[in-house]
């Protein structure tokens, strides 16, 4: 039914970035799940988890894709277009790098991460597991903000994009100390080409959870 | 039984029809935002309503009606009361049948706008194309732009307003409260203003406007101490106590809307009613026409009963779509709407609550206050604004032509 100004309230994008958000943050944690299992000496189930975050990184496109389609050009929001689908742009790169991390690992599942580098490499994992997690949390807060407009509430979501950043900042730190690492420790040349790729991929998700952090501050923008 | 009494039956049935439809249709209007921002649930929304219009019909609805709507057609026209008849009937049929199409295809028409069309189309038939005041149909048209426009600046200040000196600060409770007289005053101003400018009842007491204007401020002052002392005492809850403020101050307005409606519109349907009821009773019919108190009652049953029957089916869909309404939000809109109706009409101008809402909504949506807006929709409510009148006029014509074949 048709009413007056019922047909003016579209679904707000904001509902969407935190659908996305969350399968993100699910992906991150089948990531780690993954991870963990490779390491350990009989991974079966690396292959399972895989094909799992594909799917979910499938379903995340299916809501992208749904919050663009569903913003009309004579669409008026809280945040400017452009910008929103930016951040979603950055938002489901995170997703991509994840997926592209365990594809890049299925190559060469047989020799896995050397022993040597464990540590080291989980470390890294860790590292850009937090900003991750992070985003689902400041895609809330920030819809928060939209609804009551408190400088208060402004100055937490500017705390988790600063996080955010300090966050980067340190799997920075994991990437180059892998990398550093995976030369001192391999010879192998294909194992160092695999490894130092697999590095930067993996380094590359913390690298877009903050260009999400950095639109988020454009979009929050007073 | 003479012909006429036949007339007088059809007539009432379309009168309970078009109050029928005003109610189903309009009730939005007064409670949609309240629903909407969960100020009130849509049972309460609709027992407010049903009993508010209920209650303007008939103790604020005016005794007297102009035997044709806002004066658009000469009333040369009416001096042959046989044509007259037949004339009042084919407008109410023509309104009712294009109000109901409007409801059955969920189309966001004014019911006011739709009489004036049919009142138009009957003029055309039966004194000429010259008989039409064109200046007052005119400002029909006007009255298109007008008033969202103006609703929606109103709408965009006040949210601004709301913005700047409430949510953005950083205690944003306590500042609600010291300036929750201003909003509330401000409110009680604009209600008391147009119960006395645009209320039958208000016409009655015949209040000058210095008088008016007196009489609401020490009114707004009186309400905004009173209710600053109010919330004061209620609220204590800092997080969501902004909303909370504004909540009670949004379901004032609602309830005013409601009552307005109720005593502003019961016309549209019981206005042709007592024009045929008249000419029934005594033959001849004048500018204007005494509207018995029963007529108003039976009009305000009819809304009501239109509220309870097609409401709920109207605010479910308003509960499940605005989801994203707050109470800061709702009262501008509300209070937008409501100013630009007080403003319109003491301009003569004949707006709809409708049209007003649909600006104070684009105005609150282009103050960033909403998440998402699609002002792609309004140029198709647009649409449907333009076309009621013509619409309703046509038929009007043809259903004329016809009563006179067999009348």
């Amino acid at each position: 039914m048709r009413i007056p100004f019922v047909s003016m309230f579209m679904t707000s994008p904001f509902s969407g970035l935190e659908e996305h958000a969350e399968k993100v943050k699910e992906c991150a944690w089948i990531f780690q799940h993954a991870i963990e299992c490779l390491l350990v000496q009989k991974c079966d189930s690396f292959e399972e988890l895989r094909k799992e975050v594909a799917r979910i990184e499938s379903q995340a496109d299916a809501i992208k894709r749904r919050i663009r389609g569903h913003i009309p050009k004579g669409a008026i929001l809280q945040v400017d277009k452009f910008t929103l689908f930016r951040y979603l742009g950055e938002q489901d790169s995170v997703l991509d790098a994840l997926e592209d991390a365990l594809n890049w690992i299925s190559f060469r599942i047989e020799p896995g991460v050397p022993e040597e580098l464990e540590k080291e490499f989980l470390l890294l994992v860790d590292a850009v597991i937090d900003p991750v997690d992070e985003l689902s949390r400041m895609v809330a807060e920030a819809r928060k903000y939209f609804s009551n407009y408190s400088e208060n509430q402004r100055m937490v979501v500017k705390k988790i994009v600063r996080t955010l950043r300090e966050q980067e900042h340190l799997a920075d730190e994991a990437e180059d100390y892998l990398k550093l690492r995976i030369f001192q420790v391999e010879t192998d040349p294909i194992t160092v080409f695999h490894m130092v790729r697999l590095a930067e991929i993996v380094g590359s998700i913390a690298d877009h959870a903050q260009n999400a952090g950095d639109m988020m501050r454009a979009m929050i923008a007073r | 039984m003479t012909p006429e009494y036949y007339i007088l039956i059809i007539g009432f049935t379309f009168g309970f029809y078009m109050a029928w439809n005003i109610g189903a249709n309009d009730v939005a209007n007064s409670m949609a935002t309240a629903v909407g921002a969960k100020a009130i649930t849509i049972r309460q929304a609709l027992f407010i309503a049903g009993i508010l219009n209920l209650v303007g019909a008939v103790f604020i609805g005016s005794h007297v009606t102009d035997t044709i709507r806002k004066g658009i057609v000469s009333t040369e026209i009416l001096t042959d009361p046989h044509l007259a008849l037949i004339g009042a009937l084919s407008a109410l049929l023509a309104a009712s049948l294009w109000v109901s199409f409007a409801t059955w295809k969920s189309l966001p028409v004014s019911t006011t706008h739709s009489i004036v069309g049919a009142m138009v189309g009957f003029g055309i038939m039966a004194g000429g194309v010259d008989c039409i005041q064109w200046s007052k149909l005119s400002a029909v048209v006007l009255s298109w732009v007008i008033s969202p426009v103006f609703s929606l600046i109103i709408a965009v200040i006040m949210f601004k307003i709301i913005l700047k000196f409430i949510l953005s600060r950083e205690d944003a409770f306590q500042w609600a409260i010291k300036l929750s007289p201003g909003f509330i005053g401000l409110t009680v101003f604009v209600i008391a203003l147009s119960f006395v400018f645009k209320t039958p009842l208000g016409s009655r007491m015949a209040i000058g406007t210095p008088m008016a204007l007196l009489l609401a401020l020490l009114l707004a002052v009186g309400f905004g101490v009173a209710g600053k002392g109010l919330l004061r005492r209620f609220i204590k809850d800092h997080r969501t106590g902004v909303e909370e403020i504004f909540r009670r101050i949004q379901i004032g307005t609602s309830c005013y809307v409601a009552l307005a409606q109720g005593a502003n519109d019961v016309a549209n349907a019981i206005g042709p009613v007592a024009v045929i009821y008249f000419l029934v009773k005594t033959g001849t019919v004048g500018t204007e026409v005494p509207v018995p108190v029963f007529l108003l009652f039976f009009g305000g049953v009819g809304i009501a009963s239109g509220i309870a029957m097609a409401g709920h089916r109207v605010m479910d869909t308003i509960g499940s779509k605005i989801t994203t309404l707050t109470n800061t939000r709702g009262f501008c809109v509300d209070f937008a709407a409501a100013t630009t109706v007080l403003l319109a009409s003491k301009l003569g101008l004949p707006v709809s609550t409708t049209h007003a809402a649909v600006g104070g909504v684009m105005g609150v949506g282009l103050a960033r206050g909403l998440e998402a807006v699609n002002f792609a929709i309004v140029v198709q409510i647009m649409v449907y604004w333009v076309l009621t009148v013509p619409a309703s006029a046509i038929t009007s014509m043809v259903i004329f032509k016809i009563l006179q074949f067999f009348l």
